[in-house]
């Protein structure tokens, strides 16, 4: 039997991100086209299709936030939010070096971890304060990461992976978590235009 | 012409898929519509963004129909174009024949 129902995650991340005006019809318009092509296609040419009209929107919606005159107050959030969870992450990893003095192996194993929990509460906080405004945290961490692999700031010798990893799974950490705990600005009713 | 009667390549897309679709004028159709008549695969967020500031000026009007299963239980916004954007696409229209007018020879030379 053919799956129907379009690509959960994707659901919840396009009811995340984009504005209230809309939303539901955007999305429902998603799930009919979703439907039709999973019976003329495959479900995973559809789900395929989804995810790209998902990422697409979310591109979009973030290119036009860029050109509203909101974009001084998103950049602001995200630029507050993203020094607290700095400041977080110094704490943490400052605690973590006093309690256990990790050698460069453990440091290699926490760092991922650290950085991805405090990316995630980073997330589920600029969520709280605005709903969109993490596409900006999420730029934000992005940019920093690269600054931080041109710069080589780690000098502790990795796989190529590992700070690709941090490159990708931390802006990702920053958008998909509020979406999964289910985190909804206080202001629901004056959405991030 | 008016500045406010200027209209952008996506804009006029968008606002010719609606007058082409009558009363059939939502997002997902509109799209299809679109992509059946360019080959443009466009976003359904591009077409709302679109569909909104068009609405902004006037050009079209919205209203909500019921919810459908087939939908997730969602209910369709449904776009039709205002006498304003019909002008406008005349104008437009008026505009590109104006330019295009004796160019016909031109296109094999260029």
């Amino acid at each position: 039997m053919r799956r129907r129902l379009p690509p959960g995650i994707a659901c919840r991340l396009f009811e995340f991100v984009l504005p209230v005006p809309n939303r539901d019809a955007m999305l429902g318009d998603l799930i009919e086209e979703y439907a039709l092509r999973a019976q003329a296609t495959s479900s995973l040419a559809a789900a395929r299709w989804f995810w790209s009209q998902t990422c697409r929107s979310v591109l979009w919606k973030a290119w036009y936030s860029l050109r509203n005159i909101d974009f001084l107050d998103n950049i602001s959030i995200a630029l507050g939010v993203y020094v607290a969870i700095a400041i977080l992450q110094l704490g943490v990893d400052l605690v973590i070096s006093k309690l256990v003095a990790p050698s460069p192996t453990t440091s290699v194993a926490i760092a991922p971890v650290v950085f991805l929990a405090t990316a995630a509460i980073g997330g589920c906080l600029t969520a709280r304060i605005r709903r969109g405004t993490t596409l900006f945290l999420a730029l934000a961490v992005m940019i920093s990461v690269a600054m931080m692999i041109d710069f080589r700031i780690c000098t502790i010798p990795v796989p190529w992976w590992y700070p690709f990893g941090f490159l990708t799974l931390g802006p990702l950490a920053v958008l998909i978590a509020p979406a999964l705990i289910g985190v909804t600005n206080a202001g629901a009713g004056r959405p991030a235009r | 012409m008016r500045r406010e009667d200027h209209l952008g390549s996506l804009e006029q897309i968008v606002l010719l898929a609606v007058l082409r679709l009558k009363e059939n004028g939502y997002g997902m159709m509109v799209r299809r519509e679109i992509e059946e008549c360019t080959g443009r695969n466009i976003s359904i967020g591009a077409v709302y963004s679109t569909l909104e500031r068009l609405e902004g000026k006037g050009y079209v009007s919205s209203f909500v129909g019921e919810p459908t299963s087939e939908r997730g239980g969602r209910a369709k916004r449904i776009f039709r174009i205002e006498a304003a954007g019909k002008r406008a696409l005349q104008t437009t229209e008026h505009v590109i024949r104006s330019m295009t007018e004796g160019l016909t020879g031109r296109w094999r030379t260029i």
